[in-house]
């Protein structure tokens, strides 16, 4: 197992190199240099825009340049916003990235439950109106056009309804005394849902290892549980308001991201489901005398769980688009936005860096997925 | 039994009766696709959704399961019946080690604690003639025979009244087959079961059975005692697959391959089913169903039986 995780990290590494290089090849295939920018204006004379250069490396032989680019990334050092100066760009991604990831990962969660849930359902009742109108459902949102689709959402719940907010990431009337800064309420909400993830985690092992009686009914109730302490640990600090502001403006959002892409994982599973049930071991658990619910979950869905895992994670890759076109719809100050207003400023060191961040996300992304395939399937040899 | 298809009804199994006595071994032989995969998935109610069981009825040890509802069914599979499949090699989930395999379905029916479940499964290796230490390891750890014996290890863990075993060992090479057809003789007779003992070889089927029944398009066409009918063969049908595999017990024959393939069972033939085939049909055999030629157990349904030979 070690050896395998050292061969993947190296082979991950390597990706990353390469999309590096790109990305600072794509950068400098562009005409003229950062200092371009000031070459019209009258204001600045020639002798400070050579400065300027020379202060910015770009009179140095291209390969140094690649070797600065490559060091300073690995130091995480992509230098100083120009819309945002003085703030660092690092600085900026350390702010950034916790919303989108919070963001990301609850409605990939969500989804992939939500897909492979309804997936297992209707391959198992072929026929049924769940069939028909999850599948009718599922296909309409998946194909529908996002940016109209998050605009629906927005004028439905929020604009027409008033359940929700109309965008943005908190209300800042709400904020204008807090006690704390946002971005240390947010740090702390993260926190909170990866303790209440653990324990519905340490649940679900040991109530599958143990083939307890009542498992589902023990980790909803933990899940509900360790979420009720966490709620109440929130309000016991006079914070709790804040967070519910945050969470509030959070729901609709993933709600969107979340209705787009669960039939995705649905009709896979719907798919893969169909196939195991041909399976043999599928006739010889059921000849076991086993329940029908344990022939589905625990040999047809589990071995139907196996392609379905790798193609979800193919599909993070293009859920960064998706992601990015949602964070400017709901306003949400992410990494989309971020890489999307940094383009139109023409702000170079945080494109770069922001782009840098997306890249590395998908590979870590694979690097999880090798190992948690590694963990579901006995055959794969490291 | 039939299978509804878009062309229409495959009947499958087909006005077939038999019984087994406790302790006994049934063989049921015939060429691929006269429905002997199907009796077996009937015996045990595992039919695919297409198939149906129109009518007729199954007694296992006098209890007629073919009303019984599926959570009333689920007690009698493996606990009284249990199954070898004709696909034992893919029979193992991939993903579980394979003693869990084997504890799911205890734990499910003799509702044995952990502990004892593991002790029981080594019982079972050991009458099966497998490893100990291949207990905790997943199935593609195992050789083929290997999987096999394991999945004869499954079958036995309930101690079920009767196996049925579906061309157990046809994946096999002839070694290996053949061991493995001394050792499940040989747990039978230990813990005497029932079994019903599926082959396309007529000369597996002389070694492990005690009465056969010859299959031809979905009918049992001839039934007896081994003995009778593999000395004094009455269905043509028989003596041809006799001929066309060679014999384990006495001298070498020629390898007479049987023209022609067994009929599609969406639309059998008329009067008797082997006609298209049989080098002694007559007109009679084309239009009327032939009637049963008896000698004491021994049967066929033939319109031309040979002479009796038997002294
Ligand atoms: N799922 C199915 N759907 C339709 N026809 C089937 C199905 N399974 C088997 N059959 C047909 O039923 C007949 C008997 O098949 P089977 O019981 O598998 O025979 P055997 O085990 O003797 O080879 C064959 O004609 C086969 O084509
Ligand atoms: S009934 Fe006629 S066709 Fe059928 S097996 Fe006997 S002789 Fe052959
Ligand atoms: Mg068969």
């Amino acid at each position: 197992m070690a050896h395998y995780l050292v061969k993947r990290s190296a082979q991950i590494l390597l990706t990353l190199f390469v999309f590096l290089s790109l990305v600072f090849f794509i950068v400098n295939a562009q005409p003229g240099d950062v200092s371009s920018f000031y070459a019209l204006n009258p204001d600045i004379p020639p002798e400070t825009r050579e400065r300027m250069q020379d202060l910015f490396g770009v009179n140095d032989p291209l390969w140094k340049q690649y070797l600065v680019h490559v060091r300073n990334t690995f130091t995480g050092n992509f230098g100083v916003s120009f819309s945002h100066y003085p703030r660092t760009v690092a600085d900026i991604i350390r702010e950034r990235l916790p919303r989108t990831l919070a963001l990301f990962l609850t409605a990939s969660v969500i989804s992939f439950y939500l897909g492979f849930a309804l997936g297992k359902i209707i391959a198992w009742r072929r026929g049924g109106w769940t069939e028909y109108t999850s599948t009718i459902g599922g296909v309409t949102l998946y194909t529908v056009f996002t940016p109209w689709f998050g605009l629906m959402m927005i004028w439905l719940f929020a604009f027409r309804a008033g359940w929700f907010p109309i965008g943005k990431f908190l209300d800042p009337v709400l904020w204008r005394d807090a006690p704390t800064d946002a971005n240390a309420i947010f740090n702390r909400m993260i926190l909170s849902a990866i303790v209440v993830s653990i324990a519905v985690f340490a649940l679900f092992a040991v109530t599958a290892k143990r083939r307890m009686a009542h498992s589902r009914l023990i980790r909803i109730g933990g899940l509900a549980l360790s979420a009720l302490a966490v709620a109440a640990a929130w309000f016991a600090t006079g914070t709790g308001y804040l967070a519910w502001d945050i969470l509030k403006h959070m729901i609709l959002p993933v709600a969107t991201l979340t209705l787009i892409s669960f039939a995705g994982t649905m009709l896979l599973t719907r798919n893969s489901m169909l196939e195991t049930m041909r399976e043999d071991y599928v006739m010889a658990a059921r000849a076991k005398g086993l329940p029908e619910k344990d022939v589905r979950d625990r040999h047809v869905a589990r071995n139907a769980l196996l392609p379905i895992v790798t193609s979800f994670v193919f599909s993070l890759a293009f859920a960064v688009d998706g992601g990015v076109i949602i964070e400017q719809i709901f306003s949400w100050p992410g990494m989309g936005q971020t890489l999307v207003s940094a383009a139109l400023t023409e702000d170079l060191p945080l494109a770069v860096g922001a782009f840098v961040f997306v890249g590395v996300f998908v590979l870590i992304a694979h690097l999880a997925a090798d190992i948690l395939y590694v963990y579901l399937d006995p055959r794969i040899r490291y | 039994m039939h299978y509804m298809t878009r062309a229409g009804a495959v009947r499958a199994v087909d006005g077939v009766t038999f019984s087994v006595e406790r302790g006994q071994s049934l063989g049921l032989v015939g060429e691929s696709g006269c429905g002997k995969s199907s009796i077996a998935i009937s015996l045990l109610k595992i039919l695919p959704d297409s198939a149906r069981i129109l009518s007729g009825s199954i007694l296992l040890e006098g209890v007629d399961i073919l009303p019984l509802s599926e959570d009333e069914m689920r007690e009698y599979r493996w606990k009284r019946i249990s199954m070898v499949f004709q696909a034992a090699m893919n029979s193992l989930d991939p993903v579980y080690r394979v003693g869990d395999q084997i504890i799911e379905a205890l734990e499910l029916h003799v509702g044995s604690a952990p502990s004892e479940a593991v002790e029981r499964v080594r019982e079972l290796y050991d009458l099966v003639g497998l490893n100990h230490s291949f207990i905790p390891r997943y199935p593609h750890e195992y050789s083929g025979g290997m999987k096999q014996r394991a999945i004869i290890a499954m079958a036995l863990a309930c101690e079920p009244a009767i196996i049925v075993a579906d061309e157990p060992t046809t994946a096999l090479d002839v070694i290996v087959q053949d061991r493995i057809l001394r050792e499940m003789r040989k747990v039978r007779d230990a813990l005497d079961m029932s079994m019903i003992y599926i082959s396309h070889d007529m000369a597996v089927i002389a070694e492990v059975s005690d009465v056969v029944g010859v299959m031809y398009a979905g009918r049992i066409v001839e039934f007896g005692e081994t003995k009778d009918v593999f000395e004094n063969p009455i269905h043509p049908y028989t003596r041809a697959l006799m001929s066309a595999f060679p014999s384990v017990t006495g001298e070498k024959r020629e390898l007479a391959t049987l023209p022609g393939e067994p009929p599609n069972l969406l639309a059998p033939p008329s009067g008797c089913r082997f006609h298209p085939r049989c080098p002694y049909a007559t007109e009679e055999c084309r239009s009327q169903p032939p009637p049963t030629v008896r000698r004491g157990v021994h049967w066929a349904d033939c319109w031309n039986p040979p002479e009796d030979q038997s002294p």
